[in-house]
């Protein structure tokens, strides 16, 4: 498989461009660019489309319009669809190296790891500066990976669902001990630590998405690299042993830039749940593609999904805000679910 | 296998529950004579056993330490039992009331019907509580039967985490739409023994005991299930009708303990498999001493609660999952 998808119907075989998946990406990119607009129209301030065309535009119609759009509504909806990116290539590359559909960094505790990093700067050191928070949620995630490998992948291989349930245990502990901590933590910390690990996109500003936009932008060409491992890793160690790919150091170098990816996210929107999971295989449902198209759909489907459950979430129960957070939990659950209940050769490829 | 067991369990038997029981005690004497102020334990024994109104200190004692004390006695023994039973009845050593989403479908009834609808009477919310257990224990076994290869544990623990996070969520966007109301529950939602409501204790001390009475009176029948259902039935027990006692008596047990003090998680896990490493597997012996030793593990969970970070207590329910998460873990390296 090398640029195209190998089409079984003809006998000899043949190199066709993947249709389908690009015109599903393009109709992902147009539902972005919906969601963007309609977030940028709704709340307590509304707009309409034309007033919000003028104000991107700069020929804003009122001071109070370019103020919501430019100071709130703009960069939080730039930061949910860098997060919804981050997140769900975080989920497909996990996936695919792990072999096991259901791994998500939140489920097997890896946000939770970056989750702790952040509230113990919060509580304990409220003065760092934020731009430092991505590099201390990298290695909380990392530290956490690194435990949940080690404690999974001591028996034999196919392990794929003790890794899942150690990353559940191990992340009951960690949920606890940043539990305890918030306790223990200055009540003002504890509420502004509360909240972002609820998992929202409403407090962001613009040094938040200029952080999220320089991590997309470092972690980009990474990503583009690990297409060919990722391919070969994708038809089980063996076969990728055989494709010349050295199967050891490349899940290590993979789980890394996954880790990476999802700390990059938890570190300015929070823990935001099952975006990882449900991302990749949505976009799998819509268009089956090769190891990079797939990628570029999950990073769209999951931008998708989180700009539409920030929408969702501060406009169903207005004026209370439903963190970003909750919303993808309630839906992504029932999903998770499905996936449990999948004939097992089914679950664990992909 | 039991034949040459049972002489050696015997012996131990005649000396271990005295020891035990007098473990207890002093855990018991000790979880009340700590906190914001030490008091002695001759202090602590005198103002038990001879009461006088006069002297602050036995005021200290019986009007605020005692509850909580007896409060994690109670519930610790009945979530412990309550697990024990539930590993029996699966044969999953990973069943709990907490991992396979018992505590946490109390919870959320309780949550529901205080929070959302408004009524508080005390006698409603272990009934409010058992509900919950029973449908959120219907809908997780329902998930993991429908699973490709049935309810193995890995299933089970799966689709209890995913009911879990599922109302756990629920939880979260109900606290956030009412804020005021749910003031009142976030502690309690986080698993704590501060503050028992008298009432609510009263009223459910009828189901932890009644629970309490039919696990125990199922240990004989237990220990031939967790051989298998084909060799219970073949010793002449009635499995359907066992497995529907067992789940009863976990229902109420856990009903109990999430009304007095919240979802506790993971004791059903600890103390059942601490118990089984010198009590074998024969559940007349599991059953009791999981009683025991889960009351006297709760005990000292909750002194640490109050104790690591003094002068703030923590949840009890933080430390529970701080010791049980590790050992889970343990139990996912070495039992499956």
């Amino acid at each position: 498989m090398a640029d195209g998808m190998i089409s079984r119907l003809d006998g000899p075989v043949t190199f066709v461009l993947p249709v389908r998946a690009l015109a599903v990406l393009a109709l992902l990119c147009a539902g972005i660019g919906t969601l963007v607009v309609a977030s940028l129209m709704a709340g307590s301030y509304p707009l309409t489309a034309g007033e919000v065309a003028a104000t991107v535009l700069g020929r804003a119609p009122s001071d109070m319009g370019e103020t919501v759009v430019w100071q709130f509504r703009l960069p939080r909806a730039l930061a949910a669809l860098f997060a919804g990116g981050l997140f769900a290539t975080s989920g497909a590359v996990l996936q695919i190296v792990t072999r096991n559909a259901l791994a998500d960094p939140s489920l097997i505790g890896v946000s939770q790891g970056a989750g702790l990093a952040v509230v113990t700067a919060i509580v304990v050191a409220p003065d760092l500066p934020h731009v430092l928070r991505p590099a201390l949620a990298f290695a909380g995630a990392l530290a956490v990976a690194a435990l949940i490998q080690t404690l999974a992948m001591r028996r034999a291989e196919g392990a794929t669902m003790r890794f899942i349930l150690t990353g559940i245990g191990v992340a009951a502990f960690i949920a606890a001990a940043t539990s305890a901590l918030l306790t223990y933590g200055q009540i003002d910390q504890a509420m502004a630590a509360l909240g972002w690990l609820a998992g929202s996109v409403h407090a962001v500003g613009w040094t938040d998405v200029a952080i999220l936009g320089g991590a997309c932008a470092l972690l980009a060409p990474a990503l583009a690299a690990a297409a060919r491992p990722l391919r070969a890793l994708r038809l089980g160690p063996e076969l990728a042993a055989g494709l010349g790919v050295r199967v050891g150091p490349a899940r290590i170098a993979l789980i890394t830039l996954a880790v990476a990816l999802a700390a990059a996210a938890v570190a300015i929107v929070g823990p935001l749940g099952f975006v990882g999971l449900i991302a990749p295989h949505l976009a799998q449902r819509l268009a089956r593609a090769d190891v990079g198209l797939h990628l570029s759909l999950s990073a769209a489907t999951g931008a998708a999904l989180v700009a539409a459950a920030d929408l969702a979430g501060r406009t169903v129960a207005d004026p209370v805000q439903i963190p970003a957070g909750l919303v993808t939990a309630v839906v992504g659950i029932p999903v998770f679910v499905l996936l449990i209940l999948r004939p097992t050769p089914e679950a664990t490829r992909l | 296998m039991t034949g040459a067991a049972l002489p050696r369990h015997g012996r131990a038997a005649s000396v271990a529950p005295a020891a035990g029981l007098a473990l207890l005690v002093l855990a018991f004497l000790w979880h009340i004579s700590v906190g914001a102020k030490t008091i002695p334990l001759p202090v602590v024994a005198r103002a038990i056993l001879a009461y006088d109104p006069e002297i602050f200190d036995h005021l200290v004692v019986i009007d605020l330490r005692v509850p909580r004390a007896v409060s994690a006695v109670l519930v610790g023994a009945a979530l412990s039992v309550a697990g024990a039973l539930m590993q029996g009845v699966t044969r999953n050593p990973l069943a709990e009331p907490g991992l396979l989403g018992l505590l946490i479908g109390a919870s959320f009834a309780v949550v529901l019907v205080v929070g959302v609808l408004d009524l508080a009477a005390p006698g409603l919310i272990p009934l409010v509580a058992a509900a919950g257990a029973l449908a959120a224990a219907a809908v997780v076994w329902g998930i993991a039967l429908a699973a490709p290869g049935g309810p193995a544990p890995l299933t089970l623990v799966l689709s209890g985490a995913a009911v879990s996070a599922f109302l756990g969520a629920l939880v979260t966007i109900a606290s956030l739409l009412d804020e005021e109301t749910f003031d009142q529950l976030r502690v309690w939602m986080t698993g704590s023994l501060a503050g028992p409501d008298r009432a609510v204790t009263l009223w459910a001390l009828p189901w932890l005991l009644g629970g309490l009475v039919v696990a125990l009176g199922l240990a004989r029948q237990m220990t031939a299930l967790a051989m298998g259902d084909e060799v219970a039935a073949g010793l002449g027990l009635n499995v359907g009708r066992l497995k529907a006692l067992a789940l009863a008596a976990v229902v109420a047990l856990t009903a109990a303990s999430v009304a007095m003090a919240g979802p506790l998680g993971f004791v059903g896990l600890v103390v059942p498999h601490g118990v089984r490493l010198f009590a074998g597997q024969d559940y007349r012996l599991v059953l009791p001493w999981s009683a025991i030793a889960g009351a006297a593990y709760l005990l000292v969970v909750d002194v640490a609660a109050r104790l690591v970070l003094a002068p703030v207590e923590i949840s009890t329910g933080l430390v529970t999952a701080l010791l049980g998460a590790p050992i889970f873990v343990w139990l996912v390296k070495r039992r499956l």
